[in-house]
């Protein structure tokens, strides 16, 4: 007889996209600590700010740069309140994707605090203008915020401000609330910023399907 | 490795998606046995709706639906790939993605339930191109209505909206009412050009029906409808499996074997994921495995007996490939607020170019307004545009209520050199070839989409449109049709008119891969009618016997 394969051998879970990216995620962040491990043990120093939590992986709130990634989010969000919580998963996945990221997510927070920028704009205007490679690491940090996304990876879906920001109008793909036929009804109309764009602009590549 | 058991039915279908759980459910509720063998897994929707939202590249269709070793598919639309092996001038344009698995493709269709017109089924005697199918719209009517019925259809009443192919019945369920995006469009296109905008019909619930519920405009009928709103070939299997059919999943195909005079099939013989084989025998067999897969079984099959593959004398088995060309534009629209994105993902098309005189020289298309959320993309492009802070969020919602998305269907024409062939490098992990394809668009088609642009062109006009993003060359539009073609002549066709082989009595194919044509609209509705069409043959032919 056939084997029962209603519930294949290979699990689906074990192939999914997101499964596929955890482990690449965990192998590349093994490397990382070993890396990392090595110098510590050069350099001859322990515990550091940034280094995941070794029980559960995920870095601490009260993680000194999981601290100053929230103090730098609220400014190039200009928004005074925002989670926690997502805060250190995004801090996490950012400086998890690239050997740089630390560095410049802690030479970001050094232009912040040289200075009292007024606007997000301001501040990222002025963090290009030092050093044009922390264009990225902003840009990350806006990924991270507004999408949802870190290092490649969901953090968080529907509670990623662009659906905090479009929630009079829209919803969620897959989270409807407004009963059938909602969408017959008027949504909101939207004036046409007059805003400026901060940072220099960057390819923009549509990704595949 | 053999087994031992002895599997066998009256019909044994190859495949499980639309085509292959229609007739399997219509079959064995005539008391006819039914085995259906599925290369792929056993699946559900949650796992599906769950890998959705983790999944970063929301747009792609394809990730949510992870293939097994066993039972590969295209993984992307991205050239060269992994699965499905595309050359030729146009490589990228047939890099199409389907699925394996119970259920088939229409896991992630948009549920879009177009008939053909009259006349495409007749290109050939009409406009003097491509070719004539070997029956007419009204062989083909009945079945129509009852793929509706199956799949739970909503469309405009004819009288008001006659979409061009006629009706002996209304649609089972009324028109779904289209989104208020749609709605500004449709008025844009009544006051400034000679156009129409209609109701698509889609196999999408307006009112509760088959133990489904009401669509509520969740806007991801791609890649996966979260609350089953949307009919696809899973509801068929349950169905079927309730009235007694047996689905064999994980059971990949590789061989049909036929008698000694080779014009009846004798038996199939499948893979289990271990690479056991296993025989099962049967009166009738259908393949009903997807245009790709369908092909490349029929010549994965060639033996002595038949060295060009099964049901291949014309050597027309992998020819003809065809699809729904696309061209498509994303822009920001300058007018009022549309806010895509509420409610389901295709409603609404502009149908005039579906058919003409000019279609002597020019392939006919379709126009489709992609009521896609666009919040993800906006935020994209503000955020690569240097954007932060207030200023950031301005521009998302701005260019999340004004983006604009247009994109075409445009008809193929069937050329014998756009051909499937079994790849001599590339295995699955069973041994199978995997599938190449050289394509070549028709100047026919390429006519058609230079057409479509200069339309794309003046409606990005009309509403004041900027920040034009043209999807680069041709894309597919995952329509595969034509590699079994059907016709009247055997030497150069593959099936009949009733969908069977011209070499092998018993031998049925219900797929795409028989379309002579592929018109303008989605193909599934026109695959289930011609699947019903089959299983009725069947009927007639088992009961009478």
């Amino acid at each position: 007889m056939p084997k029962n394969r209603d519930c294949p051998s290979a699990p689906l879970w074990a192939v999914s996209p997101n499964r596929m990216r955890l482990s690449k995620l965990l192998r590349m962040s093994r490397r990382d600590v070993l890396l990392s491990g090595m110098g510590a043990a050069l350099a001859g120093s322990a515990a550091e700010a940034g280094e995941p939590d070794a029980q559960n992986g995920a870095l601490a709130a009260t993680d000194p740069l999981v601290q100053q990634f929230m103090v730098l989010s609220q400014r190039l969000t200009d928004r005074d309140a925002l989670d926690a919580r997502i805060g250190a998963a995004l801090c996490m996945g950012i400086v998890q994707s690239g050997a740089e990221r630390k560095t410049q997510l802690q030479a970001l927070h050094t232009v912040l605090t040289k200075e009292q920028y007024a606007s997000a704009s301001d501040f990222a205007r002025a963090a290009e203008k030092q050093d044009a490679a922390l264009k990225d690491v902003i840009h990350e940090i806006m990924t991270g915020w507004y999408r949802g996304v870190a290092n490649g990876k969901v953090v968080v879906y529907r509670s990623a401000l662009m659906f905090d920001l479009t929630k009079d109008a829209v919803f969620p793909k897959t989270y409807a609330a407004g009963g059938p036929f909602y969408w017959t009804s008027k949504p909101p109309e939207v004036a046409k910023p007059n805003g400026l764009p901060a940072l220099s602009p960057s390819k923009f590549v549509v990704e595949p399907t | 490795m053999s087994s031992e058991e002895n599997l066998s039915a009256d019909v044994v279908i190859v495949g499980s998606g639309v085509a292959g759980s229609s007739i399997a459910n219509e079959l064995v509720r005539a008391g006819i046995s039914v085995i259906v063998l599925e290369a792929g897994p056993r699946v559900d929707r949650q796992h599906f709706v769950e890998n959705f939202r983790n999944l970063e590249n929301k747009p792609s269709y394809q990730e949510p639906f992870p293939a097994v070793p066993w039972a590969p598919h295209p993984p992307n639309q991205i050239t060269p790939n992994e699965y499905l092996h595309t050359s030729g001038p146009d490589a990228e344009a047939y890099q199409q993605v389907y699925l394996r698995m119970i259920g088939g493709t229409t896991w992630h269709w948009a549920g879009c339930a177009w008939r053909y017109l009259p006349s495409d089924f007749e290109l050939k005697s009409r406009y003097g191109q491509g070719r004539d199918w070997a029956l007419k719209y009204d062989d083909l009517e009945p079945f129509y209505y009852q793929a509706e019925v199956t799949m739970g259809v909503c469309g405009p009443d004819p009288a008001v909206e006659d979409l061009g192919s006629p009706r002996k019945q209304p649609y089972p369920m009324e028109a779904l009412p289209i989104s208020f995006a749609a709605q500004q469009f449709r008025k844009l296109i009544d006051e400034k050009t000679p156009w129409r905008v209609v109701h698509e019909p889609q196999a999408r619930n307006t009112r509760p029906y088959a133990n489904r519920p009401t669509c509520e405009g969740h806007n991801n009928c791609m890649p996966i409808c979260p609350i089953g709103a949307m009919y696809n070939g899973s509801y068929s299997v349950y169905d079927a499996e309730a009235a007694g059919a047996k689905f064999i999943p994980n059971a990949v195909v590789y061989k049909i074997e036929r008698d000694a005079a080779n014009k009846r099939v004798t038996a199939v013989q499948y893979f289990d994921p271990d690479k056991g084989s296993h025989r099962v025998t049967g009166k009738y067999f259908v393949i009903a495995a997807h245009c790709i897969e369908t092909a490349k079984l029929l010549l994965v099959s060639a033996d002595e007996q038949s060295p060009d593959g099964v049901a291949n004398s014309s050597g027309h088995v992998g020819r003809n490939m065809m699809d729904h060309t696309g061209v498509q534009v994303t822009f920001i629209s300058g007018d009022q607020a549309l806010w895509p994105g509420r409610g389901p993902l295709e409603t609404n098309v502009i149908d005039n170019f579906r058919d003409g005189d000019w279609r002597n020289e020019r392939g006919a298309y379709l126009v489709h307004m992609v009521d896609d959320n666009q919040v993800d993309l906006a935020t994209q492009m503000a955020i690569a545009k240097g954007y932060v802070g207030r200023e950031l969020e301005e521009q998302i919602r701005y260019m999340a209520a004004h983006t604009v998305r247009l994109f075409s269907h445009n008809e193929a024409l069937p050329d014998p050199n756009n051909r499937l062939t079994l790849s001599k490098t590339k295995k699955d992990a069973l041994g199978i070839p995997h599938p190449d394809v050289y394509y070549k668009l028709p100047e026919y088609t390429v006519r058609s989409c230079e057409h479509t642009r200069k339309v794309f062109r003046e409606l990005i006009g009309h509403m004041h449109g900027t920040e034009e993003q043209w999807t680069p060359g041709y894309f597919p539009q995952d329509h595969p049709s034509g590699s079994t073609i059907m016709g009247v002549d055997p030497r150069d066709s593959v099936v009949d008119g009733h969908c069977r082989t011209h070499d092998h009595d018993n031998l049925f194919i219900a797929s795409s891969s028989v379309f002579s044509t592929v018109g303008t609209g989605n193909i599934t509705l026109t695959v289930a009618a011609l699947a019903l069409r089959v299983a009725d043959t069947l009927k007639k032919e088992l009961t009478h016997a």
